[in-house]
């Protein structure tokens, strides 16, 4: 599904689900024509079945994506589609392209791509001041296409509606699919490409590649694109090839230049390919902010390493300042002077980024994590499992340090694939196992150089030279390539697969045992929260996957623990009871873990008497501890994943905690001081055993359904130490959690994962890894063992320099990953990415990838927070921003003017995002201690591009949607707001989501009719605390769910969702949110700038 | 009187039935004083008592024929101290034509059945919650009666119930057995427990390399407690970890009725011990080269542990049923690599057995235990190899259990033990006795030193307890987990430093009997006895000996000593003793062997001496340490009859010529032309002639014109059936031809008068054996009886 394209040279992963993957991507209104007509299981709305021909229609959520928040399987109210765009397509396309058979051949990607020449035509939009400097070649109607103006698309859009298969019908189906790009050749394409170069790139198109032109434009061509202003994208789309290949045989292409703006309102973050336009996606008419250019700039080409471009500066101030940067004039006496509108803000856009990551053997610097984009591999590793803080690494440790900035790798290596991108390849080198460095035993990979008519390879990492193997021997091309290199994946690909072969196993790969574990004591069952368990695993369970591999385990606990003997042959299960909870031990030779397809029956019938067997259950003690033992004994021997559904604090047995949360607050004066060591476990008694799981690789993932204190400071080592997962449910509600921990669980199941993993991260010479930092178990220093890992795992591997880089050379990274898949295949997932080496102190600040940046300040601050008191972490945090911005500010900029604050263009977020961290629940002091904890553990892995929603959470007024519609149908989720109480009113609806929780706030002067329709309540009063979303027949409240199932699916979380009103605790947590208020212990978005200008000059003088 | 029929009276045996009266005459009489008590004995003529014995106020001896009683002033004389006590009330109309039955000088043994609350000094001391007794009040069938005591609020937690407590049963199985196996102790298992009364606890124990205990009680599924099989655990333990401690916490509070599901009656709990039953399977997976995983000790400590955590201290048995040896955990005997062997004598001998000792401490532990709470132990083995039983003899003889040793659990033998376990009997009560003691009550003069048998001294001094400990000794009251009609207690006696008696005045002995129908009512049984002191050389101590006692005293006192030390130094104590006895009563010229006679009192003893050091008892070689343990412990249980024909076996002879007549245990005794059956108490032989299996072969008895030879084949049949049919453990029933291989269960305890090295070998039967014959064990006997004392040279003699 994930192969619009038709067949597709690798060979899929069976272990990973093409679907599943596609399935689990964000946006995928992604033209996929050849896409298999899935049932609509996730809930999302059929699609038409006219639009199927069209391959434009981007279903690839329809299919049953096992991704978490399928709405559909929550029992609440049906869930609107996933992806309402749609609905409003297909009337567009219906006639549009009759058949969509995508063209055979493809012509070959990127390769020939010519460099980018110019610097970047900036802006379109059309309110946007400046002018755009590069002289793109582009046309003018360019500027002022539909597209650019968000207003003015959707009067045409309508007029065209009618015209079937006249090109302006087609703009608005492109304003939705545009954005996606479907690597695909019938998938609309990119809109990149100018329009009158699409044209003539049209007519000649036809006769070689027929089949990718859409019928809808074969018949009015040249002429009704013209009309158009920017039909350019549709044509470029035929193929998401034909941009690059099309460069080579259309001139226009050639001449398009480098760094092509994107479109005007596209993404703030453009993607610095160039030849990618991301079409109109979103409005930006919608853009508060005026300077959104320099937005779009944030990439520069990657182009010739070292050198500086000069960029034209959007921003206010007249300076022309070296690299782009946003400055503003803060008056160093008050910020009378400071217009709020100028201040930088996150700016937010659905449109799809196409991303490769290599062009003219150069790195191309990625799209933002938070962008919507799709990866093409062109030799580095997507930006999805690598990731590196600055894009271009320094040299020398001095040019790091002065600019204050870290070198620092984010991997996630399974992360999910955009459905659109190409599966990995995998490779089988046999019984020898694959190519590697006889020294560093780093894995082959496009980098490493073949010598000598290939009879030897340079190591890209330690410089050894190799002989190449007899039977991997292959002759050099004229361009010193392998003359095979293209066809095989480990040669041009950054990341592949290789199959692993024996020497990689110790054993045999382990099966896949999932081992459910759930808390019966009193408060558990009386809370409904054992009910709710039982539940979630019992429909779970037919989403394991299928097979003799898997293998399931249930046990219960309270001061004992209960496990259940689930063989087939008895008519009844039989509960083992282990009572011995200080010396535990798991009953032998007692089925006890059976192969689910034996066991299914029973296992079905015990989850349902479970709640009722416990229902008189008097026994208030939990043995937590004792019960995570005797499930991890029963599972030595394979190893697996544990699940534990947690109610209390463990209070009897092995590792039982004390509520020393209590303790601390009697003991005021003590607890002052010490408070942050009420973030540190209690002992080593948890982690001692932690350790022995990962040793035995059991992965503990921890539901935790409560309405007390856990000490989840102390509990959450098991999960940490063997690659788990904490879900925190809090204060547990059967009524509005149950869905969420269901869904919870399934995702947890079901995600891409595999198991007994092991990682390391390989550097070339010069930076070595200094640490590693996520949930994992480390046993040597250069490894990480992850008794499980899955798609939403993210370490952070910090980097150092052990010696001198040389200027105009590359430095490697690759992250091999090796590991067993749910199918019980030993697998070896190696990344690699090879970035530019830079003398240059502005070249890294115009290659730093603030996401990432920023990402790693904030988990630094996370396992900070336990060591030190809160307002020295909270400083540390400030500091990093300063100096990050004084080094900017002394060396790259050149405005003289002190009143300045000039922020690197790249970097113009990070004051924001370090004031919202300051104002996160990590940071905070009014919050719970558990709250604190889970914040610090639910950072710990947490991936790139959820990390900012996570401090700087989406808020989008829903109260409007309605009127909105018109304007907005090419994407689900509206223009998101600020986080500033100003912008919220008093008679509105507003979503805020965080990826984790969502809220709901209900202003006080609410019209009627929108309650009504949303809710079904007539007024603010009778909102309840337990809230559940429910779909009314009305488009507000289809709308409204239909952007609530587009976040989750966005954030692979179901999020919890609460309704907030002005005027009690929910609506002072709604307001806690919004970062940029001032609030009696933090400062506004303004005064902070202000703070930091402040700090910055004090440095200066 | 012969010494038997005065058994039937008095239920006792005595070694000698007249005592001197000076210390060192008694020591020269070489077989101590001694007496075998079978408590139960049953008798035609059993008054049964409805109300409390009368105790004297001083020595607690039971009013008895022997007392001398005021009509007049309505006082009786306590015949052992001599002190008046005044009846009470309920004796008002007492007077010579009305007296109590237990004054009938024909009555020496009565029963009571006690009515009123049994708080006497010796209950108090033996039963934990005498509080709770007090509520018995009917004297009748004491059924309602318990059902009040229930309803006392002992602590019982099924008090609120409302039905009568029964026994408890424990059953830990092995789920280690093979499954053929397993289904059929299932079976019989269920049979068992659709013949348990309706009162009755039940409890499940399974048991493989971890311990399953059952909850009885829960509906919803099966559940079952899991302990680990290699973990010791302390009875505190095993009652917090089945939940059960948290009794005593909630004593106080009025309501807290803590609900466990371990033990429950059988009426409230029968589809679930059923269901549970059926559940039990056969562990899978044992290791290749490998004996299953048994944690029979944890399970054993863990069913004792439910017992003693439910405070059934009433009577209740723990019955094991397994089908290997421990291989884990406390108690284990061997480890479960197939590597190593089983021990065996020589590695006890040579103290190689590595787990002996510490499993064997851990069984003791276990007995005190079992007898603290009155839990009996039983062993059901069904195995081809050994379980252990050597190990846990010990706690299965001291609680008076029931041990077999079979070879399948779908063997007849194994039904038979099982079934008549649990017979009932008339009144539709199980035969099972529980909770009992035995207190002695002697006259001043005589001490008591000690007892053989299967019981537990109480540690109870008092003055007639002898500073010299045989056996089980330092007390005048012994525990007896549980009795049968059978069981033969040892007791021995000595007499007192300051002998004041006078020769032919007489003195007495009291048993006082106490125990726990299986309904519960609690009933005391009195026997005393009257013997006279006899002056120096009197002819009535020679009279007055009873060759066979003493053959069963001797017997008890060597397998007693062979458990502590090495069976060759019993035996040489044996001899040492027996050339002692027969020097000191035989009749003979000094250094004339040739002169020796002993009369007819003594004849048979130097035989029964010589077959002692023959059997299995004695000679090991042959058995493995659970055999002997197991035969051990039948020896130590059974009365004088029995005893004799496990040391001495019966042979009788079926021929034409007449009515079976018993021959002498000898090989000369095998004739083809006759059939012999061989009784040894373990095993009944049937052996035909050759020529008689010729005949049968030939299918002569089928033969209408040769019914004499088919009768002649019936009648050894039907008397061996009914030798099996009323012995329990089942004896094992061997038929076999002259010149089988199955004729070994006779040959071997033939005596070997006929051997390969004998100069008469007239074609007959031989033995092909070094032992010495009968005839040559005599001779030597004699020659050293004439002797002077020399006895380290008359040690040596027998052992040519």
């Amino acid at each position: 599904m994930a192969t619009p394209g038709g067949p597709r040279p690798g060979n899929a992963p069976p272990n990973h689900n093409p679907n599943a993957l596609a399935n689990n991507m964000q946006n995928l209104q992604i033209n996929q024509p050849n896409q298999q007509q899935s049932s609509n299981v996730g809930g999302t709305a059929p699609r038409p079945p006219n639009t199927s021909p069209f391959g434009q229609q981007p279903p690839p959520f329809t299919g049953s994506r096992p991704g978490p928040p399928p709405p559909g399987v929550f029992a609440r109210g049906p869930s609107p589609p996933s992806t309402p765009a749609q609905t409003t397509l297909p009337p567009n396309m219906v006639p549009a392209r009759p058949t969509g058979p995508p063209p055979g051949s493809r012509p070959p990607p990127f390769a020939s791509r010519p460099p980018p020449s110019g610097a970047l035509p900036s802006s379109m939009t059309g309110t946007a001041a400046p002018p755009h400097s590069g002289a793109g070649p582009r046309p003018g109607p360019f500027s002022s296409s539909p597209l650019t103006s968000g207003p003015s698309a959707p009067p045409q859009m309508s007029s065209h509606g009618p015209v079937s298969n006249g090109p302006p019908a087609f703009a608005p189906g492109m304003t939705q699919s545009g954005p996606r790009f479907p690597p695909a050749m019938g998938g609309m394409p990119r809109p990149s490409a100018g329009p009158p170069q699409s044209t003539p790139m049209l007519s000649s198109g036809p006769s070689s590649q027929p089949l990718q032109v859409r019928p809808s434009f074969g018949s009015p061509p040249a002429g009704a694109l013209s009309s158009i202003g920017q039909p350019a994208p549709p044509f470029s789309a035929p193929s998401q090839a034909p941009p690059f290949s099309a460069a080579s045989q259309a001139p226009p292409f050639s001449a398009s230049p480098q760094n092509m703006p994107p479109p005007p309102g596209s993404l703030p973050f453009s993607p610095p390919v160039p030849g990618v336009l991301q079409s109109s996606g979103s409005p930006y008419g919608m853009q508060t902010w005026p300077p959104q250019q320099q937005q779009q700039q944030v990439a520069p080409p990657p182009p010739i390493p070292g050198a500086m471009q000069k960029q034209q500066m959007f921003g206010m101030p007249p300076g022309q300042p070296p690299l782009p940067n946003q400055s503003m004039s803060l008056g160093q006496t008050g910020q009378s002077k400071i217009d709020p509108n100028q201040i930088p803000r996150l700016s937010t856009s659905s449109s799809v980024i196409l991303h490769e990551t290599r062009h003219d053997n150069q790195a191309n610097p990625p799209p933002p994590a938070t962008s919507d984009y799709i990866v093409k591999d062109t030799g580095n590793c997507s930006p999805r499992y690598i990731r590196c803080t600055i894009n271009q690494i320094p040299c020398t440790v001095d040019l790091l340090s002065t600019s204050a900035m870290q070198l620092a790798l984010l991997v996630q290596p399974l992360a999910l694939p955009h459905p659109s991108e190409e599966p990995i390849q995998v490779v089988d080198f046999g019984e020898s196992g694959p190519v590697r460095c006889s020294r560093c035993k780093s894995y082959i990979n496009p980098f490493m150089k073949f010598i000598d008519q290939g009879r030897r390879f340079i190591c890209n990492f330690c410089g050894f030279t190799d002989e190449t193997p007899r039977d991997y021997h292959c002759n050099l091309g004229p361009d010193g390539r392998r003359r095979d290199a293209d066809e095989r994946p480990e040669l041009c690909r950054g990341t592949v697969e290789f199959i692993a072969s024996k020497e990689y196993m110790v054993r045999d790969p382990m099966p896949a045992v999932f081992f459910f574990l759930i808390d019966v004591s009193m408060n558990a069952i009386q809370t409904g929260a054992t009910a709710a368990a039982c539940s979630a695993i019992s429909q779970v369970i037919s989403d394991l996957p299928e097979g003799p591999r898997t293998m399931v385990g249930i046990a219960t606990f309270d001061s004992t623990i209960h496990f259940y003997n689930l063989k087939r042959a008895l008519q009844q299960p039989l509960m083992l009871i282990v009572p011995d909870v200080q010396d535990v031990y798991t009953p032998l030779e007692s089925d006890v873990i059976v192969q689910l397809a034996e066991c299914r029956q029973h296992l079905e019938i015990l989850l349902e008497s479970i709640p009722t067997m416990f229902q008189n259950n008097r026994i208030a003690d939990s043995a937590f501890g004792a019960a995570v033992k005797a499930a991890f004994l029963a599972m030595k021997n394979t190893g697996g994943k544990l699940l534990v559904f947690q109610s209390v604090l463990p209070s009897t047995g092995i590792g039982s905690l004390s509520a020393r949360e209590a303790e601390g607050r009697s003991n005021i004066s003590a607890g002052e001081k010490e408070a942050h060591k009420l973030l540190l476990p209690v002992d080593k008694t948890l982690k001692t055993m932690a350790i022995e799981f990962a040793e035995y690789q059991v992965c503990v993932d921890l539901f935790i359904t409560t309405q007390t204190y856990v000490d989840i400071a102390s509990l959450s080592v098991v999960p940490k130490t063997t690659g788990g997962q904490v879900y925190y449910y809090y204060p547990f509600s059967a009524l509005s959690d149950a869905a969420k921990l269901y869904n919870d669980l399934r995702w947890n199941v079901m995600r891409p994962q595999g198991f007994e993993a092991v990682m390391r991260v390989r550097c070339s010479q010069g930076i070595q890894v200094q640490e590693y930092s996520g949930n994992f178990c480390k046993r040597i220093p250069t490894d990480v063992d992850l008794p499980a890992i899955d798609c939403d795992k993210t370490i952070m591997v910090s980097l150092k320099h052990d010696d001198k880089l040389q200027e105009g050379t590359e430095c490697a990274f690759q992250c091999a990953l090796l590991y067993t898949t749910v199918y019980g295949q030993r697998r070896i997932r190696v990344s690699t990415l090879s970035l530019p080496c830079t003398n240059m102190l502005s070249n890294l600040f115009r290659s730093a990838d603030l996401d990432t940046q920023f990402a790693c300040i904030l988990k630094q601050a996370a396992n900070e927070i336990p060591s030190g008191p809160l307002a020295q972490v909270r400083d540390q945090a400030t500091n990093a921003c300063i100096n990050i911005l004084y080094s900017y500010r002394k060396f790259c900029a050149t405005v003289s003017s002190s009143g300045q604050l000039i922020l690197p263009e790249a970097l113009k977020l990070l004051p924001l995002y370090t004031l919202a961290l300051l104002k996160s629940n990590g940071l905070r002091t009014d919050g719970r201690i558990d709250d604190r904890s889970f914040w610090m553990n639910y950072v710990s892995p947490l991936p790139t591009p959820l990390v900012i929603p996570l401090v700087y959470p989406r808020m989008i007024a829903i109260h409007e949607l309605d009127e909105k519609e018109l304007e907005l149908d090419d994407s689900v989720i509206p223009t998101s707001i600020p986080l500033s109480s100003e912008h919220i009113s008093d008679d509105g609806v507003y979503l805020l989501e965080n990826g984790q929780d969502c809220l709901i706030y209900v202003g006080t002067s609410v019209q009627q009719n929108v309650l009504q329709q949303l809710f079904g309540i007539s007024s603010v009063e009778e909102i309840s605390n337990q809230f559940i979303l429910e779909q009314y027949d009305n488009p507000l409240s289809k709308k409204l769910n239909a952007i609530v199932n587009e976040i989750r699916r966005q954030r692979c979380s179901y999020l919890r969702l609460k309704l907030c009103k002005k005027g009690d605790s929910s609506g002072m947590m709604f307001f806690s949110y919004m970062v940029e208020d001032k609030t009696p212990s933090g400062l506004s978005y303004v005064e902070y700038l202000i703070h930091i200008h402040r700090q910055i000059q004090s440095k200066m003088t | 009187m012969d010494f038997s029929e005065l058994e039937g009276i008095e239920g006792l045996r005595w070694s000698w039935h007249s005592w001197p009266v000076s210390k060192p005459e008694v020591a020269s009489l070489v077989v101590p004083l001694s007496i075998m008590c079978t408590p139960l004995t049953p008798f035609s003529e059993l008054p049964i008592l409805p109300y409390e014995p009368l105790n004297c106020s001083q020595c607690a001896a039971v009013l008895n024929p022997y007392s001398r009683v005021d009509y007049v002033s309505k006082i009786w004389v306590c015949s052992f101290c001599y002190r008046k006590n005044p009846f009470p009330r309920s004796y008002a109309h007492i007077n010579e034509n009305n007296i109590p039955a237990e004054l009938f000088p024909t009555y020496s043994t009565v029963e009571y059945h006690l009515g009123t609350g049994p708080a006497s000094g010796l209950a108090s001391g033996l039963v934990r919650s005498p509080s709770g007794l007090s509520g018995l009040r009917s004297n009748s069938s004491s059924f309602s009666s318990v059902s009040a005591y229930s309803g006392s609020g002992s602590g019982l937690d099924w008090a609120g119930v409302g039905a009568a407590v029964g026994p408890a049963f424990v059953f830990v199985v092995d789920g280690c057995s093979s499954p053929e196996e397993l289904e059929a102790l299932k079976r019989e298992l269920l049979h068992t427990i659709t013949r348990l009364p309706e009162n009755a606890l039940v409890g499940l124990v399974v048991f493989d390399a971890m311990v399953r205990v059952y909850d009885l009680g829960f509906t919803e599924c099966l559940k079952v407690v899991v302990f680990h099989g290699e973990r010791d655990l302390s009875p505190e333990q095993v009652k917090e970890l089945l939940g059960l401690c948290q009794m005593k916490q909630s004593l106080g509070k009025a309501s807290a009725v803590q609900k466990q599901g371990f033990l429950f009656p059988v009426s409230e709990c029968e589809f679930n011990i059923m269901t549970a039953i059926e559940d039990i399977h056969s562990s899978p997976l044992v290791k290749p080269g490998h004996r299953p995983l048994r944690s029979t000790g944890v399970a054993i400590s863990v069913a004792v542990g439910l017992l003693e955590g439910c405070l059934i201290n009433t009577g209740s048995r723990v019955m094991v049923f397994t089908s290997g040896p421990a291989t884990i955990g406390p108690g284990m005997i061997v480890n479960s690599d197939l590597s190593y062997s089983i021990r065996t004598h020589r590695d006890l001998h040579n103290g190689y057995a590595s787990y002996y000792k510490t499993s064997s401490e851990f069984y003791k532990q276990i007995s005190h235990r079992l007898s603290d709470s009155s839990i009996i132990l039983d062993l059901f083995a069904c195995s081809l190899d050994q379980v252990g039983a050597a190990e846990l003899k010990f706690p299965v003889e001291s609680s008076g259990g029931f041990m077999m040793l079979g070879e399948s659990f779908e063997s007849e033998q194994f039904r038979k033990c099982l079934r008549h376990m649990f017979d009932r009997d008339d009144d539709g009560n199980l035969k099972m006795f529980f909770d009992a003691s035995i207190e002695v009550v002697t006259t001043r003069d005589v001490k008591v030193c000690g007892a053989l048998g299967p019981c537990v001294s109480l540690q109870k001094k008092n003055d007639s307890v002898s500073d010299k400990v045989i056996g089980e000794g330092g007390t005048h009251v012994w525990k007896l987990g549980t009795l049968t009609s059978k069981t033969c207690i040892a007791f021995f006696f000595e007499i007192g430093h300051e002998q004041k008696a006078q020769p032919s005045s007489a003195f007495f002995i009291q048993f006082i009997t106490k125990y726990r129908c299986s309904n519960m009512g609690l009933r005391k049984r009195v026997t005393t006895a009257a013997r006279r002191w006899v002056g120096k050389h009197s002819p009535e101590i020679a009279s007055g000996f009873d060759q066979e006692a003493a053959a069963s005293v001797m017997a008890r006192l060597a397998i007693h000593k062979a458990e502590r030390t090495l069976a060759e130094d019993v035996i040489r104590w044996l001899d040492k003793t027996l050339i002692q006895f027969a020097s000191k009563f035989g009749d003979y010229a000094q250094e004339d062997p040739s002169s020796f006679r002993l009369s007819t009192n003594f004849s048979l003893y130097p035989q029964f001496m010589y077959y002692l050091r023959r059997s299995q008892f004695m000679d090991v070689f042959n058995s493995t340490p659970d055999e002997t343990a197991f035969f051990r412990l039948m020896l130590n249980r059974e009365g004088v009859v029995n005893s004799l024909i496990m040391v001495q076996p019966t042979l009788f002879q079926y021929s034409f010529d007449g009515p079976p007549v018993p021959v002498v245990l000898d090989v000369c005794s095998i004739s083809p032309d006759v059939i012999l059956l061989f009784d040894s108490f373990f095993y009944v032989v049937i052996h035909y002639g050759s020529k008689i299996a010729q005949w049968r072969k030939l299918g002569y008895d089928k033969d209408p014109s040769h019914e004499s030879f088919k009768k002649l084949l019936e009648a050894p049949e039907l008397d061996a059936e009914q030798l099996v049919a009323e012995r329990v453990p089942v004896p094992k029933l061997v038929k076999c031809d002259q010149h089988s291989s199955q004729a070994r269960f006779l040959l071997a305890k033939l005596n070997p008068s006929v051997t390969q090295n004998s100069t008469h070998t007239e074609g007959s039967e031989i033995i092909f054996t070094d032992d010495v014959s009968l005839q040559v064990f005599i001779e030597h006997l004699q020659a050293l009886a004439v002797q002077e004392r020399a006895l380290s040279r008359e040690e040596e003699g027998f052992n040519s």
